[in-house]
This record gives C-alpha cells, sequence and structure tokens, in this order.
C-alpha cells in the first residue's frame, strides 16, 4: 500500500479513534473498557473471535475477560508478559493476532484475535491501526486510573470530614442520654461508623468480683465469642463507679474484605469510650445532685416540723421569769428543751440532748417529746417517769443513740423544785447571795441501757432571787479553730456574772459569748439553755 | 459472624424498590448491589432506608457503585425514609449530587 494513500487512510479514521477514546473513558470498569476495546477491534477489523485476558502482577495466571470461553488452554501459551507492548501476527496458527499489553497499574492485558471474516491475514494498514487502538486503549486506562485515584482522593476526603463530623455529634449525642442502654448502643452505632468496624461490643463488669455485668453488641444479635477472638480487634477499658467498661471492635472492613485497624482507629475508639465515660460521670453528678436536692428539702421539712417540738413561746409562771434558746448547727438538731405548764402550778422545765445530729436525732427528739406530752399527764413520780423514758427510748433507738436528759419539777408556788438527771450536765442553781449548786442526781442517759437501774430525784427550794440554768454541752464544748472548748468555767463564770440581767438578755448575751469564743470556726453542736428566776 | 442485615424487594415496571434493615456495611452494601443485578433495565431504584439506620463508609462505597451503574443507562437512585444522621453522612459524602432524596416511597415513585 502505498504510503500517501496509508496516511489518507488513517486521517479518516481519526475521528473513530477520538470517538473510540471517549467511549473507553466512559467505562465504569476495567472489565467494561476492556470489552468495548474488543467491539472495537471487531469493529475496526471486521473479526468474531476475540479474546481477552487479565494478569495482576508478573507472577499471577491469565485470567479470561471474555464472555466467550477460550476453546482450550493452549490459547494461554500466546501469551507473554511483557514490559511493552508486544503485538505478534501468525498466518497458520488458530488465530490471527496475540497482544501482551503492559498496563499502567503493573497488571497486563492479554488479547487474542482470530481470522477476519474475510479470512484474509493482517495488512500493514491494519496493524498500525491495531497499534494506535492500543495506544488509545493504553491512554484511556490511564485516564481511567487517575479517574479512579482522583474519585478515591476525594472520597478519603470525605470520609475524614463525616468522621469529624460524626465525632463532634457523639460527643454532643452522647452527653444527652440519660438511659445508659441507648447511650451504649449510641456509642456503638457512632464507632462503628467511624471505624468502618464489622461489629462492636461493651461488656460492663463489676470491677470487684470480676462478674459481667451487660453486654451490648451491634449489631445485636452477634456471635460475642467470634468477637472476642477475631485477629482483627482492638479494645480499650475505663473504670468508673465499681464497673469496669471494655469496648471491642472487631474486623475492619475494605471492600477485599477484613483488616487490621490503625492507630487513627484506636484513637476514634478511646475518644468514643472517653465521651462515654464522661457521659455516664455526668449522669452520676446529677443523679447525686438531684439526690442532695431531695436530701435537703427532706431536712427543710423535718427542720419545719421540729420548730413546732422547739417552744415558740414559754409559759407565764407567776413569780417568775423564764428563757430559752436553741440554736441547732445543722438544718434538724437533737437538743431539746421545754417547759410543760402540769396545772396546779406545776411546771415541768426539761433539757435534753441526743447523742449525735442530723435527722436520726431529730427522731428521737419527736420521741421524747411524744412522750413526755402523754406521761407528764399521769403526774407520775419523776423517778418512775424516768424510768419509763429509758425503756422507750432504749426500744425506739439503735444502740449507739442515746439521750441525756433533765426534768426539774417545779412548785411554783412553794419553790420546791425535784429534779432528775439523766446522764445530762449538771443544772446550775445560783443562789441569790452568790453560791453555786450543782444538781447531778439522776441516773443513765435514756435509752443507754435497759437493765431497771433505778433513778433517783434530788429536792431543793429556789428562794428569791436564785436562779437555776440548764444547758447542753454545745455551751461549754463549743470550740474555736485553735480546738480550744469554751468550758465549764467560762461558762459558770459568765453565769455568776451576767445573771442579774434580765434572762431574754442574759440568754442572748451567753450565746454571743459563746460565738465570740468560737470566732470562724464552725458550729459544731446544738447550743440549747433555759434559765428560771425566782423573782 | 451474623450482619443482621436483611433485605425486601419490588419491582414495578422499570423501578426497583428495595427495603433493608441493619447495618449498610461491606456485606450490606454487596447484598443490595446484587439485589440490583438481578434486575436488569432498571431506570429508578429507590432505596428505602426506613430500617438501617447506621452506615459505614465501605458501605457507602457500593451505593457509589451503584449511582455509577444507574448513570450508564441514565437512571436514578432514590433514597427514602432516612435518619437524619444518615442523611448528613450523605450529604457529607456528597450522594446527593447524583442521587436524590425523598421522604416516602410513595413521593419517590411520584417524581
Amino acid at each position: 500500500m502505498e504510503n500517501n494513500n496509508l496516511v489518507e487512510k488513517l486521517s479518516l479514521q481519526v475521528e473513530s479513534f477520538q470517538e473510540g477514546f471517549e467511549i473507553l473513558c466512559k467505562s465504569f470498569s476495567f472489565d467494561e473498557m476492556v470489552k468495548s476495546f474488543l467491539h472495537i477491534i471487531r469493529g475496526n477489523f471486521i473479526v468474531t473471535e476475540t479474546y481477552s485476558f487479565h494478569k495482576l502482577n508478573s507472577d499471577s495466571t491469565w485470567n479470561s475477560l471474555s464472555l466467550k470461553n477460550v476453546p482450550d488452554t493452549s490459547y494461554l501459551s500466546y501469551l507473554h508478559a511483557s514490559e511493552k507492548p508486544l503485538i505478534q501476527y501468525y498466518t497458520d496458527q488458530k488465530i490471527d493476532v496475540s497482544i501482551t499489553l503492559p498496563l499502567a497499574d503493573h497488571s497486563y492485558l492479554g488479547i487474542l484475535i482470530g481470522r477476519k471474516l474475510d479470512k484474509s491475514h493482517f495488512t500493514d494498514f491494519d496493524k498500525i491501526t491495531l497499534q494506535i487502538l492500543l495506544q488509545v486503549f493504553d491512554s484511556a486506562h490511564k485516564s481511567f486510573l487517575n479517574q479512579k485515584k482522583e474519585k478515591k482522593l476525594i472520597f478519603d476526603l470525605n470520609e475524614k470530614i463525616l468522621q469529624l463530623n460524626n465525632l463532634i455529634d457523639t460527643g454532643i449525642e452522647l452527653s444527652r442520654y440519660d438511659n445508659k442502654n441507648i447511650l451504649f448502643e449510641l456509642a456503638l452505632g457512632r464507632v462503628v461508623t467511624l471505624t468502618n468496624a464489622s461489629s462492636a461490643v461493651i461488656i460492663i463488669n463489676d470491677a470487684k468480683n470480676d462478674t459481667v455485668e451487660n453486654l451490648i453488641s451491634f449489631p445485636s444479635n452477634i456471635d460475642v465469642d467470634g468477637v472476642l477472638n477475631s485477629p482483627h480487634k482492638i479494645e480499650c477499658f475505663f473504670e468508673f463507679n465499681d464497673k469496669n467498661y471494655r469496648f471491642i471492635l472487631s474486623e475492619k472492613e475494605t471492600r477485599k474484605g477484613a483488616t487490621s485497624f490503625n492507630d487513627l482507629d484506636e484513637m476514634l475508639l478511646q475518644a468514643v469510650s472517653r465521651q462515654v465515660n464522661a457521659s455516664l460521670e455526668n449522669e452520676y453528678l446529677l443523679s447525686q445532685s438531684l439526690q442532695k436536692e431531695r436530701i435537703e428539702k427532706e431536712l427543710a421539712l423535718a427542720a419545719s416540723i421540729q420548730q413546732k417540738i422547739i417552744p415558740e413561746n414559754l409559759p407565764k409562771i407567776p413569780g417568775y421569769e423564764l428563757a430559752g434558746i436553741n440554736i441547732p448547727s445543722r438544718e434538724v438538731g437533737g437538743d431539746y428543751y421545754d417547759c410543760f405548764d402540769l396545772g396546779g402550778g406545776k411546771y415541768a422545765l426539761i433539757m435534753a440532748d441526743v447523742a449525735g445530729k442530723g435527722i436520726s436525732a431529730a427522731l428521737l427528739v419527736s420521741t421524747l417529746n411524744a412522750a413526755l406530752n402523754s406521761y407528764l399527764e399521769f403526774n407520775l413520780p419523776l423517778s418512775e417517769l424516768a424510768d419509763k423514758l429509758n425503756k422507750l427510748i432504749y426500744k425506739a433507738s439503735p444502740p449507739d443513740k442515746y439521750i441525756t436528759f433533765l426534768i426539774a419539777l417545779l412548785n411554783s408556788e412553794s419553790g420546791e423544785i425535784e429534779v432528775v438527771n439523766a446522764g445530762h450536765n449538771p443544772a446550775l442553781l445560783l443562789r441569790n447571795d452568790g453560791t453555786l449548786e450543782q444538781i447531778e442526781a439522776g441516773g443513765i442517759g435514756l435509752g443507754m441501757l435497759d437493765l431497771g437501774i433505778p433513778y433517783t430525784s434530788t429536792n431543793t427550794t429556789l428562794n428569791a432571787g436564785d436562779k437555776l440554768f440548764l444547758y447542753t454541752d454545745g455551751i461549754p464544748e463549743a470550740m474555736n479553730t485553735k480546738e480550744e472548748e469554751y468550758s465549764d468555767e467560762k461558762m459558770i463564770e459568765f453565769f455568776k456574772v451576767n445573771s442579774a440581767q434580765p434572762l431574754d438578755d442574759f440568754i442572748k448575751n451567753i450565746v454571743e459569748d459563746v460565738k465570740s469564743h468560737v470566732g470562724e470556726a464552725e458550729q459544731s453542736d446544738d447550743i440549747t439553755s433555759m434559765i428560771l428566776k425566782r423573782v | 459472624m451474623s450482619t443482621e442485615f436483611n433485605l425486601i424487594s419490588e419491582l414495578q415496571d422499570k423501578t426497583l424498590i428495595i427495603k433493608t434493615e441493619g447495618y449498610i456495611n461491606n456485606s450490606g452494601g454487596e447484598k443490595i448491589v446484587r439485589e440490583f443485578e438481578k434486575h436488569s433495565d432498571i431506570n429508578k431504584l429507590i432505596l428505602n432506608l426506613e430500617n438501617s439506620k447506621v452506615v459505614n463508609s465501605i458501605g457507602i462505597s457500593h451505593l457509589i457503585e451503584l449511582i455509577e451503574k444507574l448513570s450508564q443507562t441514565n437512571g436514578k437512585l432514590v433514597f427514602t425514609n432516612l435518619d437524619p444522621t444518615i442523611e448528613k453522612t450523605f450529604s457529607i459524602m456528597g450522594l446527593f449530587q447524583f442521587a436524590d432524596k425523598s421522604d416516602t416511597v410513595e413521593s419517590a415513585l411520584k417524581g
């Protein structure tokens, strides 16, 4: 064929080469590209018998890509992996052309072409056309690889943005849930998305005896042993509130199967587990805060009840002055004082202190108050009354709870006074002439023992100007920041020096003196006192 | 290991409706593609993800493959009943540049 004629014919084919390139570039997959290429070859050379093969690398075997099966394996002997395009033409073989084309991804394309329909062999013009077509395929394949690479880059970039977004959303969403199972399920769903894990498990163990308390998995019905024994797994732990939380991910997915997790996956798993940990802590702190709020409300209620037990106003006793005060160290206290008008000019002055403070002490105060209200009506001898109260408090209180108690029964007309002191601080009686007497007779604190040990009472008489001072240990034992007590001595001295004051003033002033001693230190005990003066 | 993924499909003329249930990961994504490939001459694929709340990027790569396959024949993929998290995921991954979304299968059929 004349060269000029060849050039002319090739020029006419340029447009079809361009069209072929575009068709190949539009291919969705490599297989589809090869299929289109064989179609182009069949159209250009008018052949029906074409076969295509692919070899992933120089060490692998040829795999047929053609829909049409190769008649026999001997056809493969025409293919030789070569680093350069290899085109061989035959005139006396089963096929007319064998092609081995090394590709940009280091794989090889093999093509076998049979006899043309007109039984003629490949001309020079055909050979040049075939070479150009192979170059077109090579260029299209490179373009295909670049497009694939570009798509992968965009996909990877979007995936990173997605991971970042998911991580932020996970933190926000996990903080919203106080239902633990929903929290764990959400965390598992998020972490498998973040890491492409096939499955995930959270195992919650009791830290003390190492027993499994709960197990949550994603998907929900997976074989947990399969996860635990997976060769591709990562895990992390945290301990909170006596429980161990173990997070396990298994089998990082790829399109080609499971693979090992990478450092980023471990970081993501730890990030999610930390978010779960923080959410559990927040939920715990919130519940603690709510519980504290509830206790405070209950304490406020108890305080309001106790305020009704502590007398708002003491009775007016003709011929006497009487004043008292109670300052609890907490919302509710364990000190108690009262003065009961028993009728017939008789009055019962009470001073008591429950061992301990808070709700439990307040409950015993209530019990004592109720018992006194009941028993005092029967006009019992004081020793018998104390015995009954002891039995009642003993039954009503735990072993470590008891009440120090003092009752002074006053006959206001005669000034006679009978006192039983059940383990309480001594009553101080300051005579008008300045003499101080301490009344201690009685017995053990109420509720300490129930052994029938009798209580004894002591009798005395209040004369004009005499003062009886009852108090709890919150006054002499009040401590300052140096842990120095106010002391009995200082209290007695204050009593002696200031008892001429109006009683209300005396009561306020002794409390102020105690507070002045305490200074910046916290009030450690209830302060209660009562003073009676015969005018 | 069970991946707890199921699907059901229904063919209406040239529209294939696939409803999935469970984790759309590699295995789930493969099942969707295989179901699609059972049918020929499909010009619309409606993927009802009402019961799929979790998807990973491998599952998404299968969905992209479906979009590309459909585009070869000028077909269209429509996602319906999307969980807000999955909708955001698809949006970030750029799926809605090449696929549509609809609230329900019924509205996807009309569109």
